[in-house]
């Protein structure tokens, strides 16, 4: 499975695009497979705001339930309501169409780690 | 991955159709092939190939072996003649569950208990526990046989391409729960019409030796698809089959928990009897199992908290996305004036009150018969 190189990474499996003070925000692909199919995704309004490594909202398959957690401290700005009505969708374009929400942040702080780094870290969680 | 988890003899075919296992009842199991929404509705519209080969199979035999199980079973062993099957549970003094399960007649003193893995060696040592005075022999086979649910509308013409012309006909005349010997590769094994999925279905018991060319077999001559764990949970849930461990445990009573229908009073005494007729006739408290689909967004999930107003009525005791009916729904156990078929209820979804209304049950109707 590869990892787009111009997306950062955060442990708990959410990618982000940083673009002059907005970062778009969804999940990974390799969370999307070991999740199997999605069936609920709960996601925040547009205008709440949320802590670097906070939980913003839910993903949930038909067994389980995890949280998404906010990468870098900062507002919604825009949520994908698409993503929420076509779920088998997320795990066939995680990376463009399957966004969650686009938020407005200051500064860079939550841990983020780059592509080549998330690759090694999921090859030690398995 | 827990360690020492069993596996079945289905397990190296599992590993190469590409399974994702984890453990289940201590044993690693396949969850899911395809995808858990793919499987469940494969076994609704065709048919699925289920390995249950971690269920217990527990033989009882002797002259008293009726007897036996009469008083350590809830529901009426003397209804079965040769070849027929049953529901059944086996209660606790206190009309709690030690387990429920299968019940086959075989011989004129010789019965099959399909029982769940994860309760196989509780159930026989509690049998065992109870054997004294009773002249019956308790012989757990657990170890030696693989077992195969073959579930969906097209099961019987699945299974057909692994039976002899004369097992097929003899399959073909069996009603819904009964059982008969038949042969597999050489072997003889059991096929009984019964199932966990709603579906018309079998569930074939085999000796080890020969499971991994049954199930190989069925994938390679028919459209039957191999089905995990993961989906045998939403098809049961749909139906309202119960799961030990969730639904029910030795807390719960057959009573509360939906089954009252297998619970023959009149069959004489057995285990928790007085108990559960208190309850039946409401002179104790007692709860009873609901169905529920919810009306908000999102899932209620086992163990959740369920509310009418500040006032904690009960518990989901199953819950999930449910993909035939595509709603969330499930089971829950309330308090008995917790609410009516058609009122609301609130359920605690991690810190957010969800509205779910009471359904008929089962949420989805079988077509087993």
């Amino acid at each position: 499975m590869s990892f787009p190189k111009d997306l950062k990474y955060t442990r708990e499996h959410e990618w982000v695009r940083l673009e002059s003070g907005k970062a778009t925000i969804g999940v990974t692909g390799y969370a999307l497979e070991q999740l199997g199919d999605v069936v609920h995704l709960e996601l925040p309004k547009v205008g709440e705001t949320f802590k670097a490594g906070s939980t913003f909202g839910t993903i949930e398959s038909t067994k389980t339930v995890s949280d998404l957690y906010m990468p870098i401290t900062g507002t919604v700005v825009a949520v994908n309501s698409a993503a929420s009505k076509n779920l088998e969708g997320l795990a066939e374009d995680p990376y463009k169409g399957g966004w969650l929400l686009t938020i407005e942040y200051s500064k860079e702080d939550g841990e983020l780690i780059s592509a080549a780094e998330y690759e090694t870290y999921i090859a030690d969680e398995e | 991955m827990e360690d020492n988890l069993k596996t079945t003899p289905l397990y190296s075919l599992h590993k190469k159709l590409k399974a994702k296992t984890a453990g289940f009842g201590g044993w690693d199991m396949p969850i899911s092939y395809e995808g858990v929404l793919a499987e469940h509705k494969q076994v609704r519209d065709v048919c699925g190939l289920f390995d249950v080969s971690h269920m217990g199979e527990v033989f009882v035999s002797g002259p008293d072996a009726l007897k036996f199980l009469q008083y350590h079973t809830i529901n009426d062993v003397s209804r079965l003649a040769i070849g027929n099957g049953q529901y059944n549970a086996l209660p606790t003094p206190e009309a709690g569950f030690v387990d429920d399960l299968f019940i086959y007649r075989l011989g004129a003193d010789l019965y099959l208990l399909c029982v769940n893995a994860s309760n196989a060696d509780k159930d026989f040592q509690w049998l065992l526990a109870h054997k004294s005075g009773y002249d019956v022999k308790l012989d757990n086979q657990s170890a030696q046989w693989s077992q195969i649910a073959v579930q969906g509308p097209k099961s019987q013409e699945c299974l057909n391409a692994v039976l002899s012309t004369e097992d097929q006909t003899k399959v073909a005349a069996l009603k819904f729960t009964d059982i008969t010997s038949t042969q597999f590769f050489g072997q003889t094994g059991y096929t009984a019409r019964t199932g966990y999925t709603g579906e018309w279905g079998y569930e074939i018991y085999l000796p080890n030796g020969v499971a991994e060319k049954v199930f190989a077999d069925l994938l390679e001559k028919t459209p039957a698809k191999p089905i995990g764990l993961g989906a045998r949970d939403t098809l049961r849930l749909e139906s309202c089959y119960l799961l030990y461990g969730n639904d029910m445990d030795e807390t719960v009573s057959p009573i509360e928990a939906g089954i009252a229908w297998a619970v023959r009073f009149d069959k004489g005494e057995f285990l928790g009897k007085s108990k559960m007729e208190a309850q039946k006739a409401g002179q104790i408290p007692a709860r009873k199992m609901v169905a529920f689909k919810l009306e908000d967004q999102g899932i209620a999930r086992h163990g959740m908290d369920i509310y009418q107003g500040d006032r904690k009525i009960g518990v989901v005791t199953s819950g999930s996305f449910l993909p035939t009916l595509d709603f969330a729904g499930g089971m829950a156990l309330i308090e008995k004036d917790g609410g009516q078929l058609g009122d609301s209820f609130e359920i605690d979804v991690r810190g957010k009150r969800k509205v779910a209304k009471i359904v008929k049950r089962p949420l989805y109707s079988a077509q087993v018969k």
